[in-house]
């Protein structure tokens, strides 16, 4: 039995609120929230001796090779897998020969993944470990979570950045000052985007979107919005870095916005698909859409969409 | 003890020592220090000279050195993940002391035949030198166990260089012949390798025992003490 329990109970700590997790060893659990919540949950992780918790805050050796940081691990952990074949996992061949020192932060993640991966232990704790790295890297991650999962280990992941949480978790949960509340992160969501009826608005009348904020009511032209989330059950407007909370639910906003070019790419997103810049594919068949924004935020698109959106999109 | 992991420390520190400008410049310093006695002209060096170098090579390279290597493991954090239990403690330390003797038997040897090595190969000198390589190696263990960063080491560094290293230096401040100071660094254990040196008796081997005792019993309580403070 390789699951295990996180149990908030015995532990006497105002800023987190009480939660029970189990964290199942045949499937990744991602836990969202905001970094305060995330650094008392660390705290409680690394008070556990039976956990290891992954959170790069260990020093590598940077005066050496990458090859030889790698092969220290590789002999130290005492790991299975020949050294190349670690190697080329972790797409580390090409700056093998490399001091640490010259290397760029993408790399040096994945010297830390495999590190990692190589210390076999169970369960594993990670630490936002995508934040703010390149494609590749996240792509060697997502494999790596694949190898681990294969061999029974449980994976908690504590990420404040919910498309991550959804990107890299099988069960994405979402940690609040209310407690834990899993996202739902539902493949067949159909019936509630196939209600819509045939009736498509003929009148040629301004519409505008309308938002909440303090007493103003503020009214968005629907080709500015980048893409709206559902938190809590409520819409939220995001253009750019901003968010506006709307009082319509995330169907109703569908409905609305279906003929200025929005689709519903998950369940709890619909995106304005004249700013979608770029379909991501990882590994294991997920999919992201960047947004053409300042910040090129991503959000995720279900993998049972992607065929429809390619339609959409008339790449098919 | 693991050998696989002993192995793999011993390798990555070789490579490490390599890169690294303030290590590679210890095992030079006693090689200067003969070339410069040597140079200085005189058919041949007073024994006390010699244990000069002899100490100066055992506290600037090996005490240096593995203080130097556990420091910086500490500073760093390099080791975190990796010790779960004192037996893996124990492998970092064994592989990083292999390190050091090979650095320090390379130092010492070609100080000594720059300085010429005949005085020096005889059985009882053997023993004596490798007494004073164990009892500098357990006095840089145990305190690059407790010391939390580079810059502290080369403070705690200091005394352990005036007052083992150079030992047979302290006479020039001109201590009277009998005096307490005198008596006190004459059981040193620079001096007692001379004693060892000079002289057949068996005595100074076990002062010397003593001192490595001493050293050891340090190096224990700071390696109980680092095993509890994680």
């Amino acid at each position: 039995m390789a699951d295990f329990t996180i149990n908030q109970e015995n532990i006497s700590d105002a800023a987190l609120p009480l939660f029970s997790l189990t964290i199942y060893d045949s499937h990744v659990t991602a836990v969202y929230s905001d970094t305060d919540m995330q650094a008392e949950l660390m705290r409680v992780l690394r008070g556990d001796s039976n956990i290891s918790v992954f959170d790069k805050q260990e020093g590598l050796y940077s005066r050496i090779s990458v090859e030889s940081n790698v092969a220290f691990y590789h002999k130290w952990f005492g790991c299975h897998t020949p050294l190349p074949e670690i190697l080329v996992q972790f797409e580390l061949q090409s700056c093998a020969k490399q001091p640490l020192h010259q290397c760029s932060e993408s790399e040096i993640r994945r010297i830390y993944f495999a590190k990692y991966y190589m210390s076999g232990v169970k369960p594993m704790v990670f630490h936002e470990p995508i934040h703010g790295v390149d494609v590749r890297t996240v792509n060697t991650f997502i494999t790596m979570l694949q190898k681990i999962k294969d061999v029974a280990t449980p994976v908690l992941i504590l990420v404040s950045n919910m498309e991550h949480a959804l990107l890299l978790g099988d069960i994405a949960y979402k940690l609040q000052q209310t407690g834990m509340k899993q996202v739902e992160i539902d493949e067949e969501d159909i019936v509630t985007s196939e209600m819509e009826g045939t009736d498509l608005p003929t009148t040629a009348n301004l519409f505008k979107i309308s938002a909440k904020v303090d007493d103003k009511m503020i009214l968005f032209d629907p080709p500015e919005i980048d893409y709206i989330e559902s938190q809590d059950g409520k819409a939220m407007i995001v253009i750019n870095e901003e968010s506006y909370a709307m009082d319509a639910t995330l169907v109703e906003v569908e409905q609305k916005l279906k003929v200025y070019g929005f689709y519903r790419c998950h369940r709890s997103y619909i995106v304005n698909l004249q700013k979608v810049r770029e379909i991501i594919t990882w590994s294991k068949n997920t999919y992201s859409l960047r947004i053409n924004n300042k910040i090129q935020s991503t959000i995720p698109l279900s993998r049972t969409k992607i065929q429809d959106i390619q339609e959409k999109l008339s790449l098919k | 003890m693991n050998i696989q992991r002993i192995s793999a420390i011993f390798e990555k520190d070789i490579k490490d020592f390599m890169k690294n400008m303030m290590l590679l410049v210890l095992p030079v310093i006693p090689i200067v220090t003969a070339l410069m006695f040597d140079g200085i002209g005189e058919d041949k060096l007073p024994l006390a000279l010699s244990y000069v170098i002899v100490g100066g090579t055992f506290s600037t390279v090996t005490s240096s050195c593995i203080m130097t290597m556990m420091a910086e493991e500490n500073e760093k954090k390099t080791l975190r993940g990796l010790i779960q239990s004192p037996a893996s403690l124990l492998d970092i330390i064994v592989g990083k002391s292999l390190v050091t003797g090979l650095i320090t038997l390379i130092s010492l040897v070609v100080s000594l035949v720059i300085i010429g090595i005949e005085p020096f190969l005889n059985f009882r000198v053997f023993v004596g030198l490798i007494l004073l390589f164990l009892f500098f190696l357990l006095l840089g263990i145990g305190i690059g166990l407790f010391s939390k960063s580079l810059a502290a080491t080369s403070a705690y560094l200091m005394p352990v260089i005036f007052l083992f290293g150079f030992t047979p230096m302290l006479n020039a401040f001109g201590f009277a012949e009998d005096s307490m100071a005198i008596k006190i660094t004459d059981m040193f254990p620079i001096m007692q390798a001379i004693e060892i040196h000079d002289t057949n008796s068996w005595l100074p081997m076990g002062i010397l025992a003593v001192w490595i005792i001493g050293a050891g019993l340090f190096t224990y309580v700071c390696f109980r003490k680092s095993m509890t403070d994680d």
